[in-house]
C-alpha cells in the first residue's frame, strides 16, 4: 500500500483507521488482531497529535506506511513534532486497578498500545518520531509445518 | 462510520445511544453527552453501545469523567457491547466500574 500523508490533527484519526484496517485485511488478519492494531496506532496517532503537535503549539504531518513479509505486518506512523518515546511511559498505569471514579483522566493510551501488538518500537531520525507497531500474520497450516 | 450520539432523559435516566466510531475526534461529543447527563443529575446512566463499532481511550476517559463528575453512586448501564469494545474495557479494568447488560431493562435501571 501506498504512504499516507494527513494534517496531524484530530479530524485525520478516522482516515488513519481506515487505512490500517485496509492493510491488516490485505494482510489476512483475523478481525480481533485487526481491530487491537487499529486500536495502538490510533492511541499513538491521536498521542502524536493531542501532546506532539498541540501542546508544543507546532504543526506537522502524520505519514502512517505498511510493510508486510510472510511473517508479519509492520505499521510505521512518523510525525515532526518534538522528540518523544512512549516507551519511557509506564507500560502499566498504577491505578488500572482501582474503581474508575478514583483515577487520574489518562495513562491509558499507551497500555492499551503495547499490549495490542505484538511488538510496539520507536526510532527518532530525520528529525521525526518513528513509532513502529508490528503484528505476526497468521501462518497456513503448510507454512507451520514447513 | 461516523460517531453519532442521542440523549434522552427517561424517569430520570440518561439514556444515551452510541454508534459508529468513539475516537478521540468524536470523544467531545460523548463528553457534552455526559456533562448533560450530570446537568440533569441523572440517577443512573444507561449507554446503548450495540452500534458502537470502535472505542479508544478517549471514549474511556469520558467515563472515567463521568463517575467523577456525577458521583460513584451513580450506576453507569453498559447495554450490548460489541465485543472487541469488550475486550477494551476489561482490559483497563473498567469493568469493576460499570455493570454490563444484554438489553436495556426499565425495571432494573429506571425502577419502575
Amino acid at each position: 500500500m501506498d504512504p499516507l500523508s494527513l494534517p496531524g490533527v484530530l479530524d485525520s484519526l478516522s482516515e488513519i483507521g481506515q487505512y490500517v484496517n485496509a492493510a491488516a485485511q490485505a494482510a489476512g488478519l483475523d478481525k480481533k488482531v485487526a481491530y487491537r492494531l487499529r486500536l495502538a496506532v490510533d492511541e499513538v496517532a491521536t498521542n502524536s497529535i493531542i501532546h506532539g503537535y498541540e501542546e508544543s503549539g507546532t504543526s506537522g504531518d502524520l505519514v502512517v506506511r505498511s510493510e508486510m513479509d510472510a511473517e508479519k505486518l509492520t505499521i510505521i506512523l512518523e510525525d515532526s513534532a518534538p522528540p518523544f518515546d512512549l516507551r519511557s511511559l509506564q507500560e502499566r498505569p498504577d491505578h488500572i486497578d482501582k474503581p474508575v471514579e478514583d483515577r487520574p483522566i489518562g495513562g491509558l493510551g499507551v497500555y492499551l498500545t503495547v499490549k495490542n501488538v505484538d511488538k510496539f518500537d520507536y526510532e527518532y531520525a530525520n528529525n521525526h518520531n518513528r513509532n513502529i507497531f508490528v503484528v505476526n500474520r497468521p501462518q497456513s497450516d503448510g507454512a507451520k509445518s514447513g | 462510520m461516523a460517531f453519532k450520539s442521542t440523549y434522552e432523559l427517561i424517569n430520570g435516566v440518561a439514556k444515551i445511544t452510541l454508534s459508529g466510531e468513539l475516537d478521540a475526534a468524536a470523544a467531545p461529543t460523548f463528553r457534552a453527552d455526559v456533562e448533560r447527563a450530570a446537568a440533569d443529575k441523572a440517577k443512573a446512566v444507561a449507554l446503548l453501545m450495540s452500534e458502537l463499532e470502535y472505542m479508544a481511550s478517549a471514549g474511556l476517559r469520558a467515563l472515567v469523567f463521568a463517575k467523577q463528575k456525577m458521583g460513584p453512586q451513580v450506576e453507569i448501564y453498559m447495554i450490548a457491547l460489541q465485543e472487541p469494545v469488550m475486550e477494551t474495557i476489561t482490559m483497563t479494568g473498567f469493568q469493576n466500574s460499570v455493570t454490563f447488560l444484554d438489553a436495556y431493562d426499565a425495571a432494573k435501571i429506571e425502577g419502575v
